[in-house]
């Protein structure tokens, strides 16, 4: 498990006994604290019946696994694309690349809409990071970040910020200045600080909170102010590759994806996982709400895209083709939830119907894996950013 | 010493898994036809405003080419 991956040797006050002991850092209630492995010891087996040993409660464990799947397939009477049959096909569609956004020097990681619906935040192995006016393709602002491998990046609600990070395990916060005289990377201020890179991450509702998920395989949520530590969601047995926000404004949800093939829902309050997903084949790269918020999809390296639904609590559609055995890395809705853009490991970007479960489209452009995809805010356009070293517009 | 604290925390791993899996368990479910159906209302109810499924005409677009405009 992520938390006893890394033993650092810290020796210091027990925060149970005071005592001075070699400490090993400890999670009680989402909480972290550093107990020296007595208390370690102690709290793991405070509260056991007499009769609970490991082997009984990996019994346990494994008889609730039942029951839940039990529970799921109770409520399977019917498949969603089933229910989808009385809902008009779509018509042909005609996209194109609209524009092409060329600059980076090395592959394109991640990409981000500004709410604007007009620039975009886009960054590169080659440790750049360049904000774009995506309607006349300039380039308004670039920052030269200390590490190479710029794996995430975010815009700020309010347009007025961007946030990154990667193989420097941190994320960090730049104020976007329109300024000549002023030096972006002077006033960059570090916000999270992980154990493992950074593979993901997001402002909340405002500009105040960072939402990031690592390497290390853990997600934390942040305050950018002060870079203090507001939560952290264990739960991951393996690397948090991507993560995405509840779209409600009263929403305090947000679900990730990991190597561990699992897609988990939290609860950003209380740190605690509520909902767990198990049934892709390979790691998930990119997790995103259905417009509603009621329901998520994933794309992975077993190369199908799958959609969730969160009240039913279970895998509702697989959109996958024997033809398709490239990985998805990445995923977006259009703005009604119909359909289903991914990008794909070979070069291309599948557009789905999400009712019906049928590929409506294929798109190819890109020389490259496509690593990256949003969709704009208003819905008009979307975006996609390739190891080609291009970005493109799509309308 | 040390193989009495592996087992200390595999148990405390054991017993987080249980837990957490009690807790999912016992969640409130909807039947997936429900579920379906509810998503459907949303799309169709939203596939008006959906610029991909209506199709915006080019002069608002502001990726698509105008058409030139001739002076006459």
């Amino acid at each position: 498990m992520c938390d006893q991956t890394f033993l650092v040797n810290v020796f210091g006050s027990c925060d149970k006994c005071f005592k001075q002991r070699a400490l090993r850092t400890v999670f009680k209630k989402s909480q972290q604290l550093s107990y020296c492995s007595v208390c370690a010891e102690i709290m793991a087996t405070d509260g056991l019946h007499e009769n609970e040993t490991l082997a009984s409660l990996k019994s346990e464990a494994e008889s609730l696994k039942g029951k839940l799947e039990e529970e799921r397939a109770k409520l399977h009477d019917v498949e969603l694309h089933q229910v989808a049959e009385r809902v008009e096909a779509l018509g042909q569609f005609v996209m194109k690349t609209r524009r092409t956004l060329k600059g980076h020097g090395n592959k394109v990681l991640c990409m981000d809409w500004c709410k604007d619906k007009r620039r975009i935040v886009s960054s590169s192995q080659d440790g750049k990071v360049i904000v774009w006016d995506s309607f006349t393709t300039n380039k308004e602002h670039a920052v030269t970040m200390p590490c190479t491998w710029v794996m995430a990046c975010a815009y700020a609600p309010s347009g007025c910020a961007i946030a990154c990070g990667g193989l420097d395990n941190k994320c960090s916060v730049y104020p976007l200045t329109f300024d000549k005289n002023e030096n972006m990377a002077a006033k960059k201020k570090s916000v999270a600080m992980h154990t493992n890179y950074l593979s993901a991450c997001s402002f909340t509702n405002s500009d105040m909170q960072i939402l990031t998920a690592s390497g290390d395989g853990t997600c934390a949520l942040w305050d950018v102010e002060s870079g203090q530590l507001l939560q952290s969601f264990h739960g991951h047995g393996a690397d948090v590759l991507c993560l995405d926000l509840a779209p409600s404004e009263t929403g305090n949800t947000f679900v990730s994806g990991g190597c561990d093939k699992k897609a988990m829902v939290w609860d950003m309050r209380s740190g605690q996982c509520v909902q767990a997903f198990e049934t892709h084949e390979s790691d998930i790269n990119s997790v995103r709400y259905y417009p509603s918020g009621d329901a998520f999809a994933s794309g992975s390296d077993d190369a199908t895209c799958r959609l969730y639904d969160l009240r039913a609590d279970r895998e509702v559609a697989i959109y996958s083709k024997e033809s398709i055995i490239f990985g998805a890395s990445s995923v977006d809705f259009s703005l009604s939830g119909r359909l289903l853009f991914a990008g794909y490991n070979d070069y291309t970007i599948n557009v789905w119907d999400v009712l019906k479960g049928s590929r409506v489209s294929i798109l190819f452009g890109h020389e490259n894996r496509v690593s990256t995809l949003r969709v704009s805010p208003d819905g008009t356009a979307f975006c996609s950013g390739s190891w080609d070293h291009t970005l493109r517009v799509w309308a | 010493m040390s193989s009495k604290v592996a087992i200390g925390s595999d148990i405390g791993q054991a017993r987080r898994a249980v837990e957490q899996l009690r807790m999912e368990a016992g969640i409130n479910r909807v039947k997936v036809s429900r579920a379906a159906t509810d998503l459907l209302q949303f799309c169709t109810e939203q596939a008006k405003s959906d610029p991909f499924l209506v199709g915006i005409p080019a002069a608002t677009n502001p990726f698509k080419e105008k058409k030139p405009c001739a002076i006459l």
